[in-house]
Formats: C-alpha cells, structure tokens, sequence
C-alpha cells in the first residue's frame, strides 16, 4: 500500500508525525511528509489507519496495490 | 434541512446564557449542534456547526476572507499573518511557519521548561494556588516575551495591556474604545523600541529573525509590529484558556490524573483531549466573498459566517464520548487551531506549552483538587474563553518556596 498526503489540504497541524512516526516526519515548516515514499507493507496498516483519523485536514489517505 | 435557516431562541440570546461551568459549556454547544448545519442569528450573522461545512470553509479562503475580521483601531499596523489573505498571506507564513515549527519548538524546550518550573516552585510549597491567576496567566506571557527576545521582566505589564485589549475590545461594546486605544497604543510604544533595536543589533530570537528578512522578505515595522500584536492577541489568552481548562479537568479528575502521571505516553491525549472538549477559541469567523452555499444554504457575498469549532470537536458521528474526556479518541483529530490556511500559527508552541505545565506541575505537586466553595467564572461574551481564577489545594510540597 501507498500512504500519500494531499499537499494542498495538508495545514501543517503536524499530527501524523507526532502520533505516527514511524510513517511520517516533519519538514522544516512543520508539515507532514511520508518517509520511505509512502511506499508501506501491509503490517503498517494499523499505524497508516490511525495518521488517517487523526488529520484534521482529510488529507492523508491510503492507496491500494 | 429547509428550517436551517430559522432564528432559534437559543441562538436569539446566546450572548444572555451562561459559559462558566463545563455543563453549560455542554448544553450550550449540543444546543448549537442541535440548531442546524448552518443557521442564521439575529443581526445575520450564519452559524456552522457542520463538520464538512467548517471545513469547507477551511479549504477556501478566496470564498471565506479573513481581511476585517480583527479590527486594528487606530494602530499603525497590519494584522500579519491571520487578518491577511492568499495569495499574499502566503508569504508570510513561509517566512513564520519555519520559526515555530516542532524542531524550532524543540530547541526551546529547556528554557520554557523552566519557566513553567520556577512559577510552580513559586506556590508549591504553600499548599494552595490560584493556577490560573499564578500560572496559566503568566506562563504564555513569559514564553511570548523569552521567544521574541524582550526582557521577561515586563510580564506583568504585558499582561495588563494584552488582557485589556482582550477584555475591553470595542467588538463587544462601543464605550470600550477608550481604554482598549489606550492600552494598545501602550503595547505599541512599548514594542516599538525594541523593533528598531533589533534593526541594529539583531539577537538570537524570533523578533530578530523576522526582521532580519531581505528582499522580497523584508518586513515593515507595520508588518512586525502587526505579528507582534497579533501573537500577543492569539497566542497568551488563548493558552491561559487552554492552561486552565487543563488544570481543571485533571483536578476534578484524580483517578485519569494519576493514570497520566503512572504512564506519561497519556500526557499528549490528554492535552488533545482537552483541547478538543475546550477550545480556547471556540468560534471563529470569516466574511463571505461571493455567493456561496454552505451544506446547501445559500450565504451572499458580505455576509459574516462564524465557524463553531466547539461544536465541530463535540460532533457525535466521531466521538463516541462527545462530551467528555476519553483518552482512546485522543487520536481522531479535532479543529481547534482551525484548518487550512489560516491554521493556528502557534499551535506547536502551545501544545508543547500545555505539557511543560502539565509534567512540571506534576512534578511538584502530583495530588490536588478544587478549593472547596469553587465557583466557575469565564467572560461572555468574548472571543476566548477561559477560567478567571483555578483556586486549588494540595499537600505543601517539601523543598518549594512557601
């Protein structure tokens, strides 16, 4: 599976690198990005699904295949 | 959703009812949930108490404007970054995002811990304090002053001029022009200087950095002095709200207060938790640029919306525990440093503010409740909520100054 952050709805509220960082850092800025390309085994679901429900913007989702 | 728009008897008198304890706090915002999406109140200004209405919102500041929805007085200056929109808001949160980003944060964190440190060594030994009136209060201040580099000492009159501004703005009633010009001309002057010197002889602080900016980052005085303004405005009030409602929960909760202090990975839930059920800003506005449609209401260009973030952060479809503190929906988001562009500038630095208090508070003073005889009381109508005074008691620590 593939974890993508939509850049434009992203606000930086820093979320997904603070409860889930073993998917996620932050950038200079603050915002959000997906370490390894966002490219995750499936025993990463868990932590994609929980950086998922805790950005604000809906702006993390999950990519099959 | 055709009577979305009614004028509800709650909405008609919400300046009339009640923010002072948690229940009202309650009732008031399912009230508002339970009025409608998006309804309009007397005067005409609409009210969203949608999720994906206020997120709408969020995610289109070319529809929603911000320019107008603080009003400067007769300052000298520009409201920077949040009374600004795209495309120009853009460059000034490229230039302050980075300065109070988390890693930025970081590299501050000894010094803020020990601020939080010395105010609770300042009670802990007496058995008693008043935790917002000797500390959430000076806490923010304190940190505003040490991360823009001006002498911490002038906290007391910062605090002064920074609660007047607050509590007599002219929004809430024409006759307080006076005193709030007054106090903001005050803060102005007293800003002004340290400005000017920093033009000549920059420091390692956030006041420095950004007029240290050339090019097409250089920055007026009306520029600086409008972030200035603007942070002492947004970022102390609401973290004293924020501070306060804390303490609060964790003093009339003791079992969840020592289930946070056995196991500290608890301590950011239950700062998130807290700020989902009491947000500091609990709405905010926006002033409609062109006809729009929220959740299928039609709003014209001109009129004023206000975003009911408290309401959003209590939405029942989300949170099985709405209106209360529950450590397992700490991960499920919340709005209350807004969304979009315009998201909270400072919300890392208040975050990391909350939990500084909160594990140097337990530190020193692991068990404490409510002074018996506590009545709540919070100012409303007002843009920020937050307790007026958090009298509690506890066990002198051993070693703090009495």
């Amino acid at each position: 599976m593939r974890v993508v952050i939509d850049a434009d709805a992203c606000s930086g509220n820093g979320r997904c690198y603070s409860l889930v960082p073993e998917l996620f850092t932050d950038d200079e800025s603050g915002y959000g990005q997906v370490v390894d390309g966002g490219e995750f085994g499936e025993g990463q679901r868990e932590l994609a699904e929980k950086a998922v429900r805790a950005c604000p913007e809906d702006a993390i989702s999950i990519e099959e295949g | 959703m055709d009577d979305t728009s009614a004028e509800t008897p709650m909405a008609a008198s919400l300046a009339d009812l009640s923010m002072a304890t948690a229940e009202e706090r309650t009732a008031i915002w399912s009230l508002m949930a339970s009025a409608g999406p998006v309804f309009q109140i007397p005067g005409g200004m609409w009210m969203v108490t949608d999720p994906a209405g206020v997120q709408y919102i969020h995610r289109n500041p070319d529809l929603f404007s911000n320019v107008g929805i603080i009003g400067a007085g007769e300052l000298p200056i520009r409201y920077v970054p949040s009374g600004v929109d795209p495309p120009e808001h853009r460059r000034y949160r490229k230039i302050l995002d980075p300065m109070l980003a988390p890693r930025v944060v970081n590299a501050m964190e000894e010094e803020l811990r020990v601020q939080a440190r010395d105010l609770v060594s300042s009670f802990a030994g007496r058995g008693s304090c008043d935790a917002v009136k000797e500390l959430a209060v000076p806490y923010p201040t304190s940190v505003f002053l040490s991360v823009f580099g001006l002498p911490v000492d002038d906290r007391d009159r910062l605090v002064h001029w920074v609660e007047t501004m607050i509590e007599k703005s002219p929004q809430l009633k024409p006759e307080f022009a006076e005193e709030y010009t007054k106090a903001s001309w005050e803060l102005y002057d007293y800003l002004l200087p340290f400005v000017e010197a920093k033009r000549e002889n920059p420091g390692d602080d956030m006041l420095s950095a950004i007029i240290a900016g050339d090019g097409e980052d250089a920055m007026s005085n009306e520029e600086v002095l409008g972030i200035c303004i603007l942070f002492c405005l947004a970022g102390l009030d609401t973290v004293t709200g924020a501070v306060g409602f804390m303490l609060f929960y964790l003093a009339r909760n003791p079992e969840l207060r020592r289930r946070i202090i056995a196991d500290p990975s608890l301590v950011n839930p239950a700062i998130e938790e807290v700020l989902r059920l009491e947000p500091p800003a609990p709405m905010f506005p926006r002033i409609v640029t062109q006809d729009v449609e929220i959740c299928g209401v039609p709003i014209a260009a001109g009129d004023r919306v206000m975003m009911c973030l408290a309401a959003v952060n209590r939405s029942a479809e989300t949170y099985d525990e709405p209106n209360g503190i529950d450590l397992d929906q700490a991960d499920r988001g919340h709005v209350t440093f807004g969304g979009g562009v315009h998201r909270c500038l400072g919300s890392h630095l208040a975050r990391r503010e909350m939990r500084l208090v909160m594990e140097e508070f337990h530190k020193q003073i692991p068990e404490y409740e409510i002074a018996e005889g506590f009545e709540p009381e919070i100012m409303w109508p007002s843009g920020t909520l937050h307790l007026r005074s958090l009298p509690l008691v506890f066990p002198p620590a051993i070693g703090g100054d009495a």
